[in-house]
C-alpha cells in the first residue's frame, strides 16, 4: 500500500528520505533558520561566548531529553524527572553536609535517581500502573522529599569543588594582562557540553548498535509481537526508567553545581521541556519511534530559542508560548509526511 | 506419515489442557500428540480455540490446568522463552512483528546476531535475511523498510521465515498462508513437506481444505473449546470433517474411510 500510494507521487521525490531522516532534516533547518533569524536581529546573538552560553542551558535539558527519548521510545512517559532532578541534587548536597567527597556524594545522587527511575519500572510493569500515573505519581514523592529533606532551603557553602562541573571548562585561554582581570581569549567548553556530548554519544550508541536498545523499539512497536519474541518486556522497561532517572539525577547534579547551591525547588516543569525535546526530534508518544540525534536538535531547538528571546527582550511568557506553537507544528508537520 | 511414527515418542503430548476466560470456556479439556515427521491439522470454526490452544503450547498463554510433555518429559512452559528453548517456534495468526523494525530485525527479534564485542551484528543479519526470505520468496525486496510498509503477504513470509530459521523441532503454523498468493501458498506447502521429511512435528491450523488434505497426515477438529475429532486423513472426507467443524458430530452414517474401501 505504502509503495503504491508512493509510486502514485511522481518525480516530485526523486530520491527517497527515511522517514527519520526526513524529520530530522526539517529540524535542523528549523533550528539554522532560527539562529540566522536571531543573528540578524542581534549581532551579540551570533558569537563564540553566547553560543557556548547556549550549549551549556541545553544541556540540563538534553541530559534529560536522553532518558526521556529512551522511555519515550518504549511506549512510556516520564514526568517524574524534573522532580527527580531535585531530589538527586538534594540527596547529593546532603551527602556532602554529612562529609562525603565531592565526587562519590554526586555518585550517590545519581544513584538516588536511578533509584527512584527503578521504582517508576516496577510499578510500571509489576504492578501494572500506566506510565503517566506511575511517573507523576513519582513527581509529587520525589518534589517532596527533596522539600521535606531540606525543609524547602537551599543548602549552601557546599565548597568550590562542588561548583566545577557545573561551572569549569575545558581548553579554557587566559591571556594575562596588567589589569585585574585577565583577557580571556577561549572560554573553553563547559563540562555540561562535554558530559552531554559523552552522553549524547553513549545513549545513541545504545540505542543503534545494542541489543537492548533494539528492545527497547520492539517493545515500544509493539509490546505483544516483542514478548512473543522472547523479547524481556519489563526487564526492558524498567531498564529505560532506571536511565531515565540516572540522567535525571545528573542533570540535577549539573543544574546544582552550576547555581553552586542545592535549590530543592529547581527543575519544575522540566519533564515538559525534556518532552519536548523528544517530540521536536521526531520521537513518537505512541512508541517505536525517536532517536537521539534528533532530541539533541530538539533540545538545541528550546535552547536557542529561550535565549535568543531572552535576548530580544521577549518575556518569559512569551516565550512558553513560542515553544508550545513549535512542539504542536513539530508534530503536525511529522503527521503530514505519514498521511502523504 | 512416516510408517514407524507411530511407534515412537510423541514430540508433544497436550493433556486435559483447559484455559477459561471469566465464563468463556475457551480451550475445555483437549488433548492431543504429535509424532516427529507428522503434520496435523488443528480445525474449527472461527473462535472454537484453536489459537488458544497453539499460543499454550508456545508458552504465549498459560493454561488454567492440564499438562504439556515434550519428548515425552514433563514441560514446563511458562513463556515464549521456554518455549523456543525446547525447539517449539510459532507463526502466530497475528504474525507477531515489530512494524517499526525492518525484516532482519524482526528475524532476529530476540536472538540478534552479535559481534566480538556485543555490538549487533546489523550485516550479517542482514545477510542471513537475504538468504532465507529469498528461499520463501524470490522477489523479496525493500528489507530495510520497516515491515509496516510491507504487503500483508511479505509480513508473513517474514513472520514464517523467523519460525524456520532456527533449529526447529515443533512447528505451530497457525493460519501462516491466509495472506499468501497461490504461488507463495505453493512455496509454503513444500517448505511444510520438506520439513516434514526433515522429522520435523507441524500443527498446522487452517480453514482452507484443500491445503488440509493436501499436507496433513491427521486432523484435529475443536468446536466450542472442546476437541471434538481426530482422525487420520485417509478416514475422512471434506464432508465428514466439515460435519464436525460445523455440528461438532460426524455424519451418522460414518465409517472410517479406509476400512470401508477394505469391506
Ligand atoms: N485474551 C483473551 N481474552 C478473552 N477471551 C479470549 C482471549 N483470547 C481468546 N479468547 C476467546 O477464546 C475463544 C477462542 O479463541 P481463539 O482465538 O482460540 O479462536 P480460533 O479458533 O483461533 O478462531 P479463528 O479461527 O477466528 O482464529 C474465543 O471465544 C475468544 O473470544
Ligand atoms: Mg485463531
Amino acid at each position: 500500500m505504502a509503495d503504491l500510494d508512493r509510486g502514485a507521487e511522481p518525480a516530485s521525490w526523486t530520491f527517497k528520505l527515511s522517514a527519520g531522516s526526513f524529520h530530522k532534516l526539517s529540524a535542523l533547518l528549523t533550528l539554522a533558520l532560527l539562529i540566522f533569524a536571531f543573528s540578524f536581529g542581534n549581532a551579540a546573538f551570533f558569537s563564540i561566548n553566547n553560543g557556548l552560553t547556549v550549549l551549556l542551558q541545553t544541556s540540563v535539558i538534553g541530559l534529560l531529553g536522553i532518558g526521556m527519548t529512551m522511555v519515550i521510545i518504549t511506549g512510556g512517559i516520564d514526568l517524574s524527572v524534573g522532580s527527580v532532578l531535585a531530589l538527586s541534587g538534594t540527596i547529593t548536597g546532603l551527602s556532602i553536609k554529612a562529609g562525603v567527597p565531592v565526587a562519590p556524594a554526586m555518585a550517590i545522587g545519581v544513584m538516588a535517581g536511578a533509584a527512584c527511575g527503578f521504582v517508576n519500572g516496577f510499578v510500571i510493569t509489576k504492578m501494572r500502573i500506566t506510565p503517566f500515573v506511575a511517573t507523576l505519581g513519582m513527581m509529587l514523592i520525589a518534589r517532596g522529599v527533596a522539600l521535606q529533606l531540606t525543609g524547602a532551603a537551599p543548602i549552601s557553602r557546599l565548597g568550590e569543588s562542588f561548583g566545577l562541573l557545573g561551572n569549569g571548562s575545558l581548553f579554557r585561554i587566559v591571556e594575562k594582562t596588567g589589569g585585574i582581570f585577565p583577557k580571556v581569549v577561549f572560554p573553553g567548553i563547559p563540562y555540561p557540553v562535554i558530559l552531554l556530548a559523552i552522553v549524547a554519544v553513549a545513549g545513541a550508541y545504545l540505542l543503534r548498535r545494542r541489543q537492548i536498545g533494539r528492545h527497547i523499539y520492539a517493545t515500544g512497536s509493539n509490546e505483544e509481537a516483542a514478548r512473543l519474541s522472547g523479547v524481556l518486556v519489563d526487564r526492558t522497561k524498567i531498564f529505560a526508567y532506571v536511565l531515565s532517572g540516572a540522567l535525571a539525577g545528573l542533570a540535577g547534579n549539573v543544574l546544582m553545581s552550576r547555581l553552586v547551591t542545592v535549590q530543592p525547588n529547581e527543575g519544575v516543569m522540566y519533564e515538559l521541556d525534556a518532552i519536548a525535546a523528544a517530540v521536536i526530534g521526531g520521537a513518537s508518544l505512541m512508541g517505536g519511534v525517536g532517536n537521539i540525534s534528533g532530541t539533541m536538535i530538539g533540545a538545541a531547538i528550546i535552547g536557542v530559542l529561550r535565549n535568543g528571546l531572552n535576548m530580544a527582550g521577549v518575556s518569559a511568557f512569551i516565550q512558553q508560548i513560542v515553544i508550545g506553537i513549535i512542539v504542536i507544528l513539530a508534530v503536525y508537520v511529522d503527521q503530514i509526511r505519514n498521511r502523504r | 506419515m512416516k510408517p514407524d511414527a507411530q511407534s515412537a515418542t510423541p514430540l508433544v503430548q497436550m493433556d486435559q489442557i483447559e484455559k477459561h476466560f471469566g465464563g468463556i470456556r475457551a480451550v475445555n479439556d483437549v488433548s492431543l500428540d504429535l509424532y516427529p515427521g507428522e503434520v496435523v491439522g488443528v480445525l474449527g470454526h472461527n473462535g472454537a480455540g484453536k489459537s488458544c490452544l497453539m499460543r499454550i503450547l508456545s508458552g504465549a498463554m498459560i493454561p488454567n490446568s492440564g499438562t504439556i510433555k515434550v519428548n515425552g518429559e514433563v514441560a514446563d512452559i511458562q513463556s515464549p522463552h521456554d518455549a523456543r528453548d525446547l525447539g517449539i517456534e510459532t507463526i502466530y495468526q497475528t504474525l507477531a512483528l515489530a512494524d517499526h523494525l525492518n525484516a532482519p530485525a524482526n528475524l532476529f527479534l530476540g536472538r540478534e546476531l552479535k559481534t566480538r564485542f556485543g555490538n549487533l551484528d546489523d550485516s550479517r543479519m542482514m545477510a542471513e535475511a537475504v538468504r532465507v526470505l529469498k528461499r520463501l520468496n524470490p522477489n523479496f525486496k525493500n528489507l530495510n523498510d520497516p515491515v509496516s510498509s510491507l504487503s500483508g503477504g511479505q509480513r508473513q513470509v517474514v513472520a514464517i521465515a523467523r519460525a524456520i530459521y532456527f533449529d526447529v523441532k515443533i512447528l505451530i503454523m497457525d493460519e501462516p498462508t491466509a495472506a499468501l498468493g497461490p504461488s507463495e501458498t505453493a512455496m509454503v506447502g513444500s517448505l511444510i513437506r520438506q520439513l516434514r521429511e526433515e522429522g520435523i512435528g507441524i500443527l498446522l491450523v487452517s480453514h482452507d481444505m484443500h491445503d488440509v488434505f493436501e499436507l496433513c497426515d491427521r486432523v484435529i477438529v475443536m468446536n466450542k473449546g472442546r476437541k471434538v475429532g481426530s482422525h487420520r486423513i485417509e478416514d475422512v472426507t471434506k464432508d465428514d470433517v466439515l460435519s464436525l467443524i460445523i455440528k461438532g458430530d460426524l455424519p451418522h452414517d460414518w465409517a472410517p474411510r479406509s476400512q470401508k474401501a477394505v469391506q
